[in-house]
């Protein structure tokens, strides 16, 4: 184990993680080719770009929370209340749709805005506050309903099944955001911020740096994501949910932690996220066609995650 | 003189054993095995599907997206299914199955997975109607044949939807207990999960048939979760209020029921008022044992091997319903057939006294046990 451990440290040296990442894409898409001859297609590739949009965005918000060393665990109730109070206030009527889509945007930016000042003014840890806020968001999610309600205009499944230039709608989307997120994060001095209340909160805050501003626009970009993952995950699944985000809080870490981000803060990116969500996706796929029992794939998700958290905490102490 | 005694011998003689013949023709029902009763007796006319289009040579990739397996009936109706694959296994080259694990999200993506790969026929038991509405009717507008089993989609964009009828089970329960009772009397109400269509519809149409006997009262309506233990405490807590005021114990599923049938027994009641009963072995070996008349009607999971027969049906290009009914038997312990409800078979003989309470009945594999049941098929 010592080996595979040195091993995974020398190859993700440094900048090395997203390297790694891209590899490990590599060789599964290879091992895909292999063993089906339906998996190489464009479709198939259409198809697991299709898949990600939701868990992507989710998990670019919690990059930013991940990244100032925090977390987010209300993530996943917040898009399922998005996701009910989205499909339930817009009723099939498109003027309503855009009250509602607003409703949530706003919606999700405040808890967001809560969950940073709780742990901030409450002096609580954001695990527990973010615990916290997430039961609470489940319980209004389940008094508001306990069945999926409303519905959306005719058409609006094309957002999550549409086409630009051959790729899905949702795709595209998501690249965008991405990118647009990185820059913001490497090129606005609050970008940077981030990162340095992440890396050392008491320095930052020695050298005038505005803590609390950070944290209010890492969490309220969280939660604003959620809100923004339910609209995919409704204009995919029809109608909101109350319970269908809730795997989102713990499958929006992994493909921070895969992508290199570290979870005590201040190091890591966006891209190495957005890598990490289709090494995912991607591994979903693949065991969908070995037909491998879910209950494998939950296992997977797991040895995952601590094994990407190992080798970068390794990486951090050798640096 | 002696001829006539031994002619009178034997017209006696004779006449016995019909009377007993007639005793072994009841004691001897075997259950139902015609075409669906609520399709012959339907007053509309059924919806018949061309599947010319569909008609191909196998053998056949079959894709099977399980919303679950979270109850013993979904484990039930996956086992049915696995048999039917290993039954069929000439004509099939390969059984997919993927299993949500009751996330609507997670069963779209497999859906999108089953289409990559190239599946002949689709099989979908959906996690919720409305999620898997858009997924399954792109599928079904792509040419993808869709064999739909115990859970629907919203739209009627699919090719046969395999279930049994709940309004069947509330119409004939009630009606069963309403004769039972001789139209007069107090009956308790313990449905499953409020909001879920199988309650609210079986609900839904007892109530029609109780509201046409002004003496039938329901005193009360308890929810129980389907849960065995949920449905004893429930019934506790109705006997404490009601005592024997309450003549008649409605249920919507075994589940509760073998619960409340606990709960009597338990009060010290010995002459246990009527009961109804589905799908559970708990309910009516409880029913047997404590000399409680009962009716039971399932709603079988061996739906899942008959979605797999339907679909081998429809690439051959036969024609099929666009819903398709199961078959299922009325049981009811023996002399308790009442007017309008007769038994298709007699609880006494469909009971399992040796296997447990939770099995599930009407898997259609014979000795159906959840622990030690493993099948070979094409994967």
């Amino acid at each position: 184990m010592t080996s595979v451990a040195s091993i995974f440290t020398f190859l993700t040296k440094r900048r090395g993680g997203l390297l790694t990442v891209i590899g490990l894409i590599f060789v599964l898409t290879l091992f895909g080719v292999i063993v089906s001859d339906k998996f190489g297609t464009y479709s198939n590739a259409v198809n697991i770009l299709e898949q990600s949009t939701p868990l992507a965005i989710v998990s670019l918000g919690q990059t930013l929370v991940i990244i100032t060393g925090g977390i987010d665990l209300s993530i996943g109730s917040m898009v399922s209340l998005a996701s009910v109070l989205l499909s339930g206030l817009t009723a099939g009527d498109p003027v309503m749709m855009y009250v509602a889509i607003v409703t949530i945007l706003v919606l999700g930016g405040l808890v967001g805005i809560i969950n940073a000042g709780a742990s901030i003014y409450l002096r609580v840890h954001p695990l527990i506050v973010t615990l916290g806020t997430g039961a609470i968001l489940q319980g209004i999610t389940l008094l508001y309903t306990q069945t999926p309600i409303g519905k959306m205009p005719k058409g609006f499944d094309e957002l999550a099944y549409g086409r630009v230039l051959g790729l899905p709608l949702g795709a595209v989307f998501t690249i965008v955001v991405f990118v647009v997120t990185a820059v913001f994060l490497r090129k606005v001095p609050l970008g940077r911020y981030i990162y340095a209340t992440g890396d050392d909160a008491v320095g930052a805050q020695l050298m005038g740096l505005p803590r609390r501003k950070v944290l209010f626009v890492a969490y309220g970009f969280c939660g604003m994501m959620a809100a923004v993952a339910s609209i995919f995950l409704v204009a995919r699944l029809g109608a909101g949910q109350p319970y269908t985000g809730q795997n989102f809080t713990l499958t929006s870490i992994t493909p921070v932690v895969v992508g290199g981000t570290l979870l005590s803060g201040g190091r890591g990116g966006v891209i190495g996220t957005l890598m990490g969500v289709y090494l995912v996706s991607l591994l979903n796929n693949l065991l969908n066609f070995l037909s491998l029992s879910t209950h494998y794939q939950l296992i997977v998700q797991g040895l995952i995650v601590i094994i990407a958290v190992s080798v970068y905490v390794e990486n951090k102490r050798k640096v | 003189m002696l001829k006539k005694v031994l002619n009178f011998a034997l017209v006696a003689g004779l006449a016995a054993t019909s009377v007993t013949t007639a005793f072994a023709q009841d004691a001897e029902k075997t259950g139902y095995a015609g075409a669906p009763r609520t399709m012959l007796w339907s007053t509309t006319p059924s919806t018949i599907m061309d599947t010319t289009q569909y008609k191909k040579d196998g053998p056949y990739v079959i894709g099977f997206s399980n919303a679950s397996i979270s109850n013993s009936w979904r484990v039930g109706m996956l086992a049915s299914i696995q048999q039917a694959a290993h039954d069929n296994a000439d004509q099939i080259k390969q059984m997919i199955i993927t299993d949500a694990n009751d996330d609507p999200a997670k069963q779209v993506s497999d859906v999108q997975d089953l289409i990559s790969r190239g599946v002949d026929l689709l099989i979908v038991s959906a996690a919720t109607a409305e999620a898997l509405d858009a997924i399954v009717t792109r599928a079904y507008e792509a040419g993808i044949p869709v064999v739909l089993v115990d859970r629907r989609i919203t739209s009627e964009n699919f090719t046969t939807f395999i279930t049994a009828s709940d309004y069947v089970y509330g119409h004939m329960s009630a009606q069963w207990m309403v004769e039972k009772l001789g139209g007069k009397g107090n009956i308790v109400m313990l449905p499953g999960m409020a909001g879920v269509s199988v309650a609210v519809n079986r609900i839904a149409a007892a109530n029609e048939v109780f509201a046409n006997y002004p003496d039938i009262k329901v005193l009360d309506m308890q929810y129980t979760d389907w849960s065995p233990a949920k449905g004893k405490q429930v019934m506790a807590a109705l006997i404490q209020k009601y005592g024997t005021d309450i003549n008649g114990v409605w249920n919507d599923h075994g589940l509760q029921g073998s619960g409340a049938i606990e709960a009597m027994v338990e009060a010290g009641w010995t002459d246990l008022p009527p009961i109804t009963c589905a799908d559970l072995n708990g309910c009516v070996k409880l029913a047997v044992q404590n000399k409680e008349p009962a009716f039971n009607y399932d709603y079988p999971p061996a739906m899942g091997g008959l979605a797999v027969k339907v679909g081998l049906d429809i690439l051959a290009g036969k024609p099929v319903p666009h819903q398709y009914e199961m078959s299922v038997d009325v049981a009811i312990t023996k002399g308790d057939e009442t007017t309008s409800v007769k038994a298709d078979k007699w609880i006494e003989d469909y009971a399992r006294l040796d296997k447990p309470n939770d099995l599930i009945l009407s898997t259609g594999i014979p000795d159906y046990d959840p622990t030690t049941f493993s099948v070979e098929f094409p994967q």
